[in-house]
C-alpha cells in the first residue's frame, strides 16, 4: 500500500517536497542570495523534469479518488518541462526580485493543483485541484508589486475565476443531485441526457471554457495577460491552459461520453467564434503580451476542433499540439520576457529592426512565430495538421467539412498578424533599435531548448506515434 | 398539516421574500442585512432536513463571518446616490432578456426533471447531515481532498503575506 502510494503519486510528492524545501529556506535564519537560490531551484526543477518522465506506473488509489496511467504521467511530464523552461527564461526578471522563494512556492503549488486535477477520478478532487491551480496564481500575477496594472490584473483574475468556479460548482452539484455519484468512472452509466443533466453539463462546460478562455468567456484574458509579469503571462497561457485542456479532453471523452452530440454541437459553435474573435482582435494589438493573449485564444479554437474528433487521434493530436505549443509559445515569451526585464519595452514598434542589433533573439522569436502560425518545416504546422485531421473524422462518421474550411481560412488570417511582427523585426527601419543585449546563460539555454523542441518535435515522427500509442482507449 | 410542513412553508416564504428584498432595497447595507435573513431561513431548512452541522456552519461562516466582511467593505467604500452608475436602457434590456431566458430554462427544467419529481426529502429521518456521519466520511472516503486543501491554504497564506507585506 505504502509502496503503491509512493510510486503512483511520485510526481506529486516530488513537487510537494520542493515546496517544503522552499518554505524551510524562506523561514530559516540563513539569508540566501538570489543567484544561489535561483541556481538551486533550477536544479531541483530539472530533477523534477527527469523524475516525471521515468519510472511511472499505472494504477488507482484511495477508492478511485486518484488515478494515473502512462498518458497522464506524460501530460504531467509536459507540464514539468514547461515550468522548467519558464523558470530558466524568467531568470533576468527574478534576479532583482525580493520574493524569489515565494514566487516558486506559489507557482509549484499551482502545478501540484494541476497534477491532482489531471489525476482526479472524482469531481471533488478535480474541483480542489482546479482551485489550487488558480488561487495562488492570482497572487503571482500581482508580483510586479510596485505596478498598479499588476494588481488590477490579479483582481480581475480572481474575480473572474471565482465566477467561473461558481458556475462549475453549480454544475457539479446538479450532476450529483441528478446522478448520485461524483466518480468519473460511474458517471457514463448514469448520464442519460435528461434536461437537468444537460443544464449541469453546460454549466460545467462553461466553467472549463472560462479557464481556457473560449470566446464568450475570454474577456478577462487580454487584461490579465497584459498586467501580469511576463513570466507569469507565459505560465498562464501555456501551463494552466494546457492542464485544463488535458482534463477537458479526458472528462469529455470519459465521464460525459453519453452526451457526445451535445458537446459536439457546442464545440462547433464555440470553436468558430473563438478562432474568428481571437484572430480579428489579434490583428489590432500593438502590445506583444496582448497580441500573444489573443493569439492564444485563437489557438484554443483550433484545439477544440481536434477535441471534437472524439477518437484516439483526437486525444493524441491535442496532446501533441500542446507539447508543440509549450515550446513555441515559451520561445516567444522567453525573448519577450528577457527584453522586457532588461529594457522594459513590450510593443511591436519597439521591436522594429531588432535584427540589426540582436540577431540571435530575432531568430528565436521568428522561429517561434512561424511555429505558432504553422509554417511547414516547424512543428506548429504538423500540430495544426493533426488537429484538423482529427476534426475531419469523428469516430465512424465524417466531421463537419464546413468547420474545417472556416478554420483553414482563419489560418491564413493568422499568418498576417504573426508575420507582421516578423516584418517589423527584419524589414522595418528604425532610428533607435533596442541596443545590443548580452544574454545570460540560463535564458539562453531556455531559448535553445525551445527552438530545438520546435524543430525536432516536427521532424521526428516517433514523438507523435508515441503519444498516439499512449492515448489508445481514450 | 403538521408542524414541520408549516415550518417549511414559513421558512420558504421568508427565504424568498428576503432574497427579493436583497435585490430591491436601495441601500446596500440593507441588502446585506436581508441577505443574513436569507441565510437564517436556509439554515432553518437544513435543520428540518436533520443536517445540524450544516445549519450551524452556515450561520457561523456565512451569516457571521462573511456578512460582517461584506458590511465592512460596503461601509469603507462609502456608496451613495452620486457614485451609482448611470443605468443604460440597452443594458437593462439585455439583462432582462438573458435573465428571463435563464428563468424559463430553469422552470421548464424542473417541470421535466424526472430525477426529482415524486421524490420526497427525508424530513427528520435522514442522517446524512449528522456530524458523526460527516466526520466518518471526511476522514475515510474524502480524506485526500481534505488533506490537499491544507496545501491550498498554505499557498493562499503565502500569497496574502507577500502581497500585503510593507516593504
Amino acid at each position: 500500500m505504502l509502496n503503491d502510494f509512493l510510486i503512483l503519486m511520485k510526481q506529486e510528492l516530488v513537487i510537494t517536497v520542493i515546496i517544503f524545501i522552499l518554505l524551510f529556506i524562506k523561514v530559516g535564519s540563513k539569508d540566501w542570495k538570489n543567484e544561489a537560490l535561483l541556481k538551486l531551484i533550477n536544479i531541483l526543477l530539472l530533477l523534477n523534469v527527469v523524475f516525471s518522465f521515468i519510472g511511472n506506473q499505472e494504477g488507482v488509489l484511495f477508492n478511485e479518488m486518484f488515478k494515473t496511467n502512462n498518458l497522464i504521467s506524460f501530460e504531467k511530464g509536459i507540464l514539468s518541462l514547461g515550468i522548467f523552461i519558464i523558470s530558466l527564461s524568467s531568470y533576468s526578471w527574478l534576479q532583482n526580485h525580493k520574493h524569489v522563494a515565494e514566487f516558486y512556492m506559489l507557482l509549484l503549488s499551482t502545478l501540484l493543483g494541476m497534477f491532482l486535477m489531471i489525476s482526479s477520478g472524482n469531481l471533488l478532487l478535480f474541483y480542489i485541484g482546479l482551485e489550487m491551480s488558480t488561487i495562488p496564481l492570482a497572487a503571482v500575477v500581482n508580483f510586479n508589486l510596485d505596478k498598479k496594472q499588476s494588481s488590477e490584473a490579479a483582481f480581475k483574475l480572481i474575480i473572474s475565476s471565482a465566477f467561473s468556479s461558481g458556475l462549475l460548482l453549480f454544475g457539479i452539484s446538479l450532476v450529483y443531485g441528478a446522478t448520485g455519484t461524483l466518480l468519473f468512472s460511474e458517471l457514463p452509466q448514469t448520464l442519460t441526457g435528461t434536461p437537468i443533466q444537460l443544464l449541469a453539463f453546460i454549466l460545467l462546460f462553461a466553467g472549463f471554457a472560462f479557464k481556457i478562455s473560449v470566446v464568450p468567456f475570454h474577456l478577462w484574458t487580454a487584461d490579465v495577460y497584459e498586467g501580469a509579469p511576463v513570466a507569469v503571462t507565459s505560465y498562464l497561457s501555456v501551463i494552466s491552459k494546457g492542464a485544463v485542456l488535458f482534463v477537458f479532453v479526458s472528462v469529455l471523452y470519459g465521464a460525459f461520453k453519453p452526451l457526445a452530440t451535445t458537446w459536439y454541437n457546442m464545440l462547433f459553435i464555440l470553436s468558430i467564434a473563438t478562432i474568428i474573435v481571437g484572430n480579428l482582435f489579434a490583428i489590432r494589438q500593438n502590445n506583444l503580451k496582448r497580441f500573444l493573449a489573443f493569439s492564444s485564444i485563437a489557438q484554443v479554437g483550433f484545439i477544440l476542433i481536434g477535441i471534437s474528433g472524439s477518437s484516439q487521434a483526437g486525444t493524441a493530436s491535442v496532446i501533441y499540439f500542446i507539447l508543440i505549443y509549450v515550446f513555441s509559445n515559451l520561445a516567444a515569451f522567453a525573448v519577450i520576457s528577457f527584453i522586457s526585464a532588461v529594457t522594459g519595452k513590450e510593443t511591436i514598434a519597439d521591436y522594429k529592426a531588432l535584427y540589426t542589433t540582436n540577431p540571435f533573439l530575432s531568430w528565436v522569436i521568428t522561429i517561434a512565430l512561424f511555429s505558432l502560425a504553422g509554417v511547414p518545416p516547424t512543428a506548429g504546422f504538423f500540430g495544426k495538421y493533426f488537429l484538423l485531421m482529427a476534426g475531419t473524422g469523428i469516430a465512424g462518421s465524417k466531421g463537419l467539412i464546413i468547420w474545417i474550411i472556416i478554420a483553414a481560412l482563419n489560418l491564413i488570417i493568422s499568418f498576417y498578424y504573426y508575420l507582421r511582427v516578423v516584418k517589423a523585426i527584419f524589414m522595418d527601419a528604425n532610428e533607435t533599435p533596442i541596443e545590443k543585449l548580452s544574454i545570460p546563460f540560463l535564458p539562453k539555454i531556455a531559448m535553445i531548448i525551445c527552438v530545438a523542441g520546435i524543430v525536432l518535435t516536427g521532424l521526428f515522427s516517433f514523438i507523435y506515434e508515441y503519444i498516439f500509442s499512449l492515448s489508445s482507449g481514450f | 398539516m403538521n408542524a414541520i410542513e408549516i415550518l417549511f412553508w414559513l421558512l420558504s416564504a421568508l427565504a424568498i421574500i428576503s432574497a427579493m428584498m436583497v435585490l430591491l432595497s436601495k441601500n446596500p447595507v440593507h441588502s446585506v442585512l436581508w441577505l443574513i435573513a436569507v441565510f437564517f431561513a436556509i439554515s432553518g431548512h437544513y435543520i428540518l432536513l436533520n443536517a445540524q452541522f450544516l445549519a450551524i456552519v452556515n450561520i457561523i461562516v456565512y451569516a457571521g463571518a462573511i456578512m460582517v466582511l461584506f458590511l465592512f467593505v460596503i461601509m469603507l467604500m462609502n456608496l451613495n446616490k452620486e457614485s451609482e452608475p448611470k443605468r443604460n436602457f440597452w443594458r437593462i434590456l439585455i439583462g432582462i432578456i438573458s435573465g428571463g431566458s435563464l428563468l424559463m430554462i430553469l422552470v421548464s427544467l424542473i417541470r421535466q426533471a424526472t430525477e426529482i419529481n415524486n421524490k420526497n426529502a427525508l424530513m427528520e429521518s435522514g442522517n446524512i447531515g449528522l456530524i458523526k456521519t460527516l466526520g466518518k466520511l471526511l476522514f475515510s472516503d474524502y480524506v485526500v481532498p481534505f488533506e490537499i486543501s491544507s496545501v491550498l491554504f498554505l499557498s493562499a497564506m503565502v500569497g496574502a503575506v507577500v502581497i500585503g507585506k510593507k516593504e
